[in-house]
């Protein structure tokens, strides 16, 4: 046993939390109302990888390592196949948020299930499968994908926008959205461009990735680095407000990445849809031709639970003359999660498909001609799961909506 | 008899006291982590703290979550409450006017308890097998059940010598136990409390923080989001 591993075990299960996650494991009551909108629940039934057995499994480790009995007599070794099925219940996860939007204490699990993923990693338990590559990808190439840098913005980039070297915006397209989900960044793009304001964006070499496909699979090294990267990129350019499309991207940003940076940042995270929304508020665009079409949004889980942005891409979507803008029976802070959450899409394939199917079934049986999503993971596993699918719904991004609109 | 369970509630209290300190060393021992829940925190206003408390008393998020099973616990919280305030008048001579006037309450909620629990345990099953199921929330519900029945027997139907039990416990708080009283019931009552107290769940100290902490990180969320 190397010598980190042993001060590792010596460390025992919390040395990564904060004093408040640590309170937050006492604080669950074991109420399982957080099982209610679980997805992986919905699809799964299986109430041994819900959240509160996850804590309570969690409690065992901690008492086993770190309470009386251990204080008084010494650390015992947790069973390995229990600390095995803890992590796979860990990584299975999405991530998405919907066990803390009905925690009855006010657990926040949208960043406490990435802190336990950080946990097992250290033990050599995590990442599970692809996963553990992402760092040496994004080392490497600068994105999770492994996809060469050149081939970040040229694909879909339309050509009648220009981008400035210098702006008081910005944006950064993020690597889901530039190498998976094409069409919404090239929508996002259109419409920056018909707002008519100067932005800038980072060149594709230096536009490396947010961080957080690592920090939601508890690989947390590169974090600092990369955000002091990025951070640093931005303020050279003078910016105000960086935009982004990506929810994922636009969550760490707004909350993590202050930490990362050791202090507040030097400008603003705003979601696409909220810079478009003040647009067309404030008159500098309008959304002109007329859509007589049914059409549903999906709230993306980082984007409603966990910026609160909710009523911004609605505001924009109400604008489109014509259109009848429906809901999803889960929607807002409640919001389902598609599948594509909590990097576990491709390690837990079936798991997430079956939850874009959900989403796809309500969109049908709702009659909605468009299923709108504002999220490129989102749009990466809803339009997979369509794929040889009985049931249709035309999937278009916000933005691309939008620009085709405008 | 006397001193056998003046030893066992030492002992009892001991290791609930010593668990206790070894959870406070664990919450508060200095992080290693860089990431805290994120977003910086806002600044607490007399408002916001005015919310936060009325998060943890009015127990907001259960109701926002699942009204009957609020209103039952809700119910069982402050019955809890009076129950454990009128039990005061065996701990403390002379009686403080303010325990002397929570009596009729607290005899009140005595009656209520039970009923409470009973609900929430309709609920719960109600719920379905779909629902998570925690073996150690049912095992402390049908404890306190139990407890609270055995209270109300003790008032109805087997009246103690109240005089000789608030002697005997008065004596045990100041380490020189004394004479028990002969009351089976009683005994039952009490030795049922013992049970609880090793298993009395942390969530009672850190759920309120929690619940605290949460109303301020939607606070800190909304301005750095929308400021």
């Amino acid at each position: 046993m190397t010598e980190r591993r042993k001060s590792e075990e010596k460390a025992g299960f919390t040395s990564g939390l904060t004093p408040l996650q640590r309170m937050e494991i006492d604080a669950c009551t074991l109420c399982g109302e957080c099982l209610r909108n679980c997805p992986v629940q919905a699809v799964t039934n299986r109430p041994e990888i819900s959240p509160p057995e996850k804590i309570r499994m969690f409690r065992e480790f901690i008492k086993g390592t770190e309470g009386l009995k251990s204080r008084l007599f010494g650390p015992g070794r947790p069973d390995r196949r229990l600390l095995e099925d803890f992590t796979k219940a860990l990584f299975e996860c999405t991530t998405c948020g919907a066990c803390g939007q009905n925690c009855t204490v006010g657990i926040f699990t949208q960043r406490l299930w990435p802190m336990l993923r950080k946990e097992m990693v250290k033990k050599g338990l995590g990442p599970i499968g692809p996963q553990a590559d992402m760092p040496e990808a994004v080392r490497t190439t600068g994105n999770p994908y492994k996809k060469p840098a050149e081939e970040r913005y040229s694909p879909w980039f339309p050509e009648d926008v220009g981008v400035s070297a210098k702006a008081d915006i910005a944006y950064y397209a993020g690597c889901t959205g530039a190498y998976e989900a094409q069409p919404m960044v090239r929508g996002d793009v259109g419409v920056l461009g018909r707002i008519g304001e100067p932005f800038t964006m980072l060149p594709p070499e230096d536009e490396v990735c947010c961080g957080f496909p690592l920090f939601i699979t508890g690989q947390h090294e590169m974090l600092e680095d990369l955000t002091k990267r990025l951070v640093g990129a931005y303020k050279s350019r003078g910016v105000k407000v960086l935009v982004c499309s990506c929810p994922c991207c636009v969550n760490i940003m707004a909350r993590d990445w202050p930490v990362f940076y050791g202090k507040e940042l030097p400008f603003k995270i705003r979601h696409i849809t909220q810079f478009v929304a003040d647009s067309i508020r404030a008159g500098r665009v309008a959304i002109k031709k007329e859509l007589k079409e049914r059409i549903i949004y999906h709230d993306p889980c980082y984007l409603s639970r966990g910026a609160g942005i909710i009523e911004e891409p609605r505001a924009v979507l109400r604008s489109i003359p014509g259109v009848e803008l429906l809901e999803f029976d889960l929607h807002g802070s409640n919001s389902r999660c598609c599948g594509a959450g909590g990097a576990a899409r491709k390690v837990f394939h079936e798991n997430a498909i079956a939850m874009a199917r959900l989403t796809i079934d309500e969109a049908v049986e709702k009659k909605a001609d468009k299923l709108i999503l504002s999220c490129p993971a989102c749009y990466a596993k809803v339009n997979e799961a369509m794929e040889g699918y009985d049931k249709k719904v035309q999937i278009v991004d916000i933005m691309e909506l939008v620009a085709g609109l405008i | 008899m006397g001193i056998f369970l003046s030893i066992s509630v030492y002992a009892v209290y001991l290791y609930f006291g010593l668990r206790l300190i070894s959870h406070a060393l664990i919450w508060f021992r200095a992080s290693g982590g860089l990431v805290t829940a994120g977003v910086p925190r806002a600044k607490s206003t007399c408002s916001t703290r005015a919310v936060m408390l009325l998060d943890v008393f009015s127990f907001r998020r259960l109701f926002e979550v699942d009204t009957p099973l609020w209103f039952g616990s809700w119910t069982f919280h402050l019955c809890f409450f009076l129950v454990a305030m009128s039990h005061l008048r065996y701990f403390l001579e002379p009686v403080p006017g303010c325990i002397a006037c929570v009596q009729p309450f607290g005899i009140a909620a005595g009656y209520v308890l039970p009923l409470s629990l009973l609900y929430i345990l309709t609920v719960r099953l109600a719920a379905g097998r779909k629902r998570y199921v925690s073996y150690s929330n049912y095992f402390i519900l049908i404890l306190i059940l139990l407890i609270s029945v055995s209270g109300i027997m003790l008032r109805l139907f087997f009246r103690p010598d109240l005089i000789g039990i608030k002697a005997f416990i008065i004596g045990m708080l100041g380490f020189s136990p004394g004479v028990l009283p002969e009351s089976p019931a009683f005994l039952v009552h009490f030795i049922l409390l013992l049970l609880l107290v090793p298993y009395l769940p942390f969530h009672i100290f850190t759920a309120p923080l929690v619940t605290m902490e949460a109303r301020r990180r939607d606070d800190a969320l909304r301005t750095v989001m929308h400021d």
